[in-house]
């Protein structure tokens, strides 16, 4: 089957929370999904990743905008017309039939012969690894076993889009990294567009093509892992996609596309800022902590820190130094081979102008 | 009940009300039964308690209240109500503490469970007439064993000693599911911060417990205030209660309106006591059973020495009840119990000749009201938890309200209402049928509603995205999960129906009769011999049943799918 286009154009959702009254989950977002594409949705708990994705799936349905999938609108159409793969996040087996059962089910909604259902089944156990487990029931399987009858159940109808809601957030860490990885090469087997949504960005970052980072109810900005932690469109997704120093900063001249700004106590000179800075305001400006380089020479460019905290984590050990007034978070790597540094040691801090970010900041 | 489905406005409510028309029969039908089997005889009852000659009149209550006989019946209610709950719960309490806190094997458990089952299954008067054959004029203990002439076995003492083994079963299950949701880890906590084992009992046990003690008390007041047949037997004349008061005024003095006023005052603790459950109680309930069984360490609530302490006051009042119903089998083989010891089974001949007609009207009535107390279950339970409809939650609290009242009360309710035309079913089995139904549907219902409340909507939702329609989803998915609450609400049903009497008793005609009707009126002849027979009757058809049920639910057995005994319970 050709694989197809997701679309949705400016849905709005609102729910009526008892406590918290209107509550506007999901506000005016448009997306597109290319055909194949897998695509995640990325964000704190409570921004509306599930919502928008429920959207697509036609369990909840807009208060406003429209839904595409292929060509064809959807939006008025029911979640059993949509011809979806929905994966959720407690995975939601039958807990009355067996693993057959539960992956026979919608072929045997579409009404397919047995003989067709039998060859199916076993062709999609075999697919995720379950082959044998046909007879047993979902309580006699583990979580990880489990989550792969639902993903056996969500793909052996052919569906044209599969989605996933936090699939992998009841297993443990060593499985989650395991089961991205089976998620991602089933997808592309299969060549059909995902969507996925999840609150974990190094999940998200391993296994997606796309990645839309949501903040309330919007989409702050769509882009590869690559773009967004190399170009953060402003602070929220600096902060949230990677780890990122927040530091005042002082605007001292604006001139020629440049800006210099005071930092750390020293003058540093900018390219391409964003147009509402004026001289002498004061602003906060972002340095990812491994963009900051250690030496123990002192002196030169280099600026000067004392060593406060450091963990050593093996492939590489993270620092807080203190600076003057200021706190920065430095990430040394192999530092088997470049030596580590002691809590008390005074140490050379490098910042390249290029690693400074000015961004908008939330809410701007 | 917890909204499983998303608030509307009333308007919005009711434009989908009439947009699905299934929905909306179903709806009325529920409605027509309700006003016609609870709303309408209560309200009769109520009426008539209210007025004289047409007129409002608070005469017939302070006629009633000005009678010192009466209002001892009031007061001894009450005392017994509050002794029997306070007994029970504590006795319910140490059962349940010793089942699940103490490490018991599965063996232990099993068989404190099997003992404690017992009392719940059982046909009235048993315990009375165990108790008459042990410590009656010519008892097994009083007489035989201590030589005993002139003990009185009538009266407050033996009435409530026989009602707190009979219900402390209910405080048994209520508290046993508690502790058990107790997660030891938190115990343990308790331990690993330098507490003694009597301090985390009185610290962290026994105040996680407390909303469970209150229910307990609540379920076991109520029970005893209720109850009818025991007091019958046991009470005596010095020491009357409103049931029975109730009962003897209209079936001895003819005076159906003074009947009316006695379970009007026996409605006001009753419908105290639903009130504070409602909305007391449950409201905490739910804080403490928030229960994943947690990691499986080690209890360690109580040292070894008291632990057989424990196990062996358990033992021996297990053992006690064990002997009243080999004692109740014995007296049912003997000729005369406590003067011919022979072997004979004439008293069992007398049951399948002459009673024969009891029986088989039993069977009936039980065997019709079973499939549609797990109908009306079913549907019930689906629809108030399920649907979003003006009248709701309404519907949902008059569902519960002949399952809460005292049986007397809505016998005299319905001999109120269905005595003259237009509703002329006294006398039929229709009406007996009717209040079995009404009246121990509600299990059934709150099955449903557990269960429906423990399917996570997105499995319905699975099946949605699957590509089924919602009539599919509820026949493939819906049904076979709430097929346990089906076979719950139609076994209550039955067994009730072979077993209860406090409602049906002014409900019975010549044409038909039960067979709880036929041992009060063979204890009242002072034929115990087959009084005890016919209850060994009922018990062993109870026992098959039950364990037809249990056979049923283990097979359809899922997660939630309740015990058949927790449902006894509720
Ligand atoms: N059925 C609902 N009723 C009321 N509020 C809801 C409902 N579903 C979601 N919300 C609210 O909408 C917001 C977004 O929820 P959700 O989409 O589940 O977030 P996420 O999946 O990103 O954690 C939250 O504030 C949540 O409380
Ligand atoms: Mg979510």
């Amino acid at each position: 089957m050709e694989a197809v286009r997701i679309r949705l154009e400016q849905i709005q959702k609102t729910f009526v929370h008892r406590i918290k009254g209107e509550v506007t989950a999901v506000d005016n977002v448009s997306l597109e999904v290319a055909p194949g594409e897998f695509l995640t949705l990325l964000g704190p708990s409570g921004c509306g990743k599930t919502t928008t994705l429920r959207m697509i799936a036609g369990f909840e349905r807009p208060d406003r905008g429209r839904v595409f999938i292929g060509h064809e609108d959807v939006t008025d159409l029911m979640a059993n017309q949509r011809n979806i793969g929905f994966v959720f996040q407690n995975y939601a087996l039958f807990p009355h039939l067996s693993v057959f059962e539960n992956v026979a089910y919608g072929l045997k909604v579409q009404g397919k012969t047995s003989v067709n259902i039998d060859r199916e089944v076993a062709r999609v156990l075999e697919l995720v690894g379950l082959s044998g487990y046909g007879r047993q029931f979902p309580h006699q399987l583990s979580g990880g076993e489990q989550q792969r009858v639902a993903l056996a159940r969500a793909v052996v109808i052919e569906p044209r889009v599969l989605l996933f809601d936090e699939p992998l957030s009841n297993l443990d860490a060593k499985l989650r990294v395991y089961m991205r990885g089976e998620i991602r090469r089933l997808q592309k087997a299969l060549a059909i567009t995902a969507v996925y949504v999840t609150h974990d960005q190094e999940e998200a970052m391993a296994i997606s093509d796309h990645i839309a980072v949501m903040n309330e109810g919007r989409i702050v900005q769509i882009g590869t892992a690559e773009e967004l932690y190399l170009k953060p469109r402003d602070a929220f997704v600096a902060q949230f996609i990677g780890r990122i120093n927040t530091l005042s900063a002082e605007v001292l001249a604006l001139q020629g596309g440049m800006v210099s700004i005071s930092l750390l106590g020293r003058a540093f000179e900018l390219a391409a800022p964003p147009d509402n800075l004026t001289a002498g305001g004061k602003i906060h400006v972002f340095i990812r902590p491994e963009a900051v380089t250690l030496t123990r020479k002192t002196g030169g460019d280099l600026l000067l820190g004392v060593v406060t905290e450091r963990t050593f984590l093996g492939e590489k050990a993270d620092y807080l130094l203190t600076m003057g007034d200021d706190r920065l978070s430095a990430t040394a790597y192999d530092p088997l081979r470049h030596g580590t540094f002691a809590v008390g040691e005074k140490v050379g801090v490098g910042i390249e102008p290029g690693v400074i970010h000015i961004l908008k900041e939330r809410g701007q | 009940m917890p909204d499983a489905v998303a608030a509307l406005n009333p308007s919005d409510r009711l434009r989908r009300m009439f947009r699905d028309p299934l929905l909306l029969s179903i709806l009325i039908i529920l409605w027509a039964l309700l006003a016609l089997f609870i709303v309408y005889p209560l309200a009769s009852l109520l009426i008539r308690t209210f007025t004289d000659e047409g007129r409002f009149s608070l005469a017939g209550v302070f006629g009633i209240l000005a009678d010192p006989m009466q209002r001892q019946a009031l007061w001894n209610s009450l005392l017994l109500g509050t002794l029997v709950g306070l007994c029970g719960t504590a006795l319910g309490f140490l059962f349940a503490y010793t089942a699940v806190r103490t490490n018991l094997s599965k063996g232990w458990v099993f068989f404190l469970d099997a003992a404690v089952i017992l009392p719940l299954i059982s046909p009235p008067f048993t315990t009375a007439i165990a108790m008459i054959f042990s410590f009656g004029p010519r008892g097994l203990i009083t007489y035989d064993l201590l030589g005993l002439t002139s003990v009185s076995v009538y009266g407050l003492p033996s009435t409530l000693f026989s009602e707190t083994i009979t219900f402390f079963p209910i405080a048994y299950l209520t508290l046993k599911a508690i502790l058990a949701g107790i997660d030891p880890t938190v115990e343990d906590m308790a331990f690993s911060l330098g507490s003694s084992r009597w301090r985390v009992f009185r610290t962290v046990t026994l105040p996680l417990t407390v909303p469970g003690i209150a229910n307990a008390f609540l379920l076991l007041f109520a029970a005893s205030l209720a109850d009818f047949a025991t007091p019958l037997i046991l009470a005596g004349n010095s020491f009357p209660i409103l049931p029975t008061q109730a009962y003897l005024q209209i079936t001895g003095m003819f005076d159906l309106k003074g009947g009316a006023v006695l379970s009007f005052v026996l409605l006001v603790p009753a419908f105290a006591v639903f009130l504070l459950q409602r909305f007391w109680v449950s409201r905490k309930y739910y804080v403490t059973i928030t229960g994943k069984a947690g990691a499986k360490t080690e209890i360690k609530s109580v040292r070894p020495w008291m632990r057989h302490l424990l196990l062996a006051v358990c033992l021996l009042i297990s053992v006690s009840i064990l002997y009243f119903y080999v004692l109740l089998f014995y007296a049912s083989i003997v000729k005369a119990f406590g003067a011919d010891f022979t072997i004979t089974w004439k008293h069992y001949h007398v049951v399948f000749t002459e009673g024969l007609q009891a029986i088989r009207d039993t069977l009936i009535i039980a065997g019709i009201g079973m499939p549609l107390g797990g109908i009306y279950s079913v549907v019930m339970g689906y629809v108030v938890c399920k649907k979003d409809f003006v009248s709701r939650r309404t519907m949902e609290i008059v569902s519960m309200i002949n399952y809460s009242l005292p049986g007397t009360i809505v016998g005299i309710a319905y001999l109120l209402v269905f005595n003259d035309p237009p509703l002329m079913l006294a006398g039929t089995a229709v009406i007996i049928i009717a209040c079995y139904v009404f009246r121990y549907g509600p299990t059934g219902i709150r099955t449903t509603v557990a269960i429906l409340q423990q399917i996570d909507p997105s499995i319905e939702e699975g099946s949605s995205s699957l590509g089924a329609s919602s009539g599919t989803t509820f026949r493939r998915i819906t049904l076979p999960l709430i097929l346990p609450a089906f076979f719950a609400g139609l076994g209550v049903v039955f067994i009730r129906s072979m077993t209860a009497i406090s409602a049906t008793i002014f409900l019975i005609s010549i044409n038909w009769t039960l067979i709880t009707v036929r041992i009060l009126e063979k204890m009242t002849e002072l034929e115990l011999g087959v009084a005890a027979a016919f209850s060994i009757l009922v018990v062993v058809i109870v026992f098959a049943v039950i364990g037809a049920i249990s056979l049923f639910l283990r097979l359809f057995r899922q997660p939630g799918a309740p015990d058949m005994a927790n449902i006894l319970g509720g």
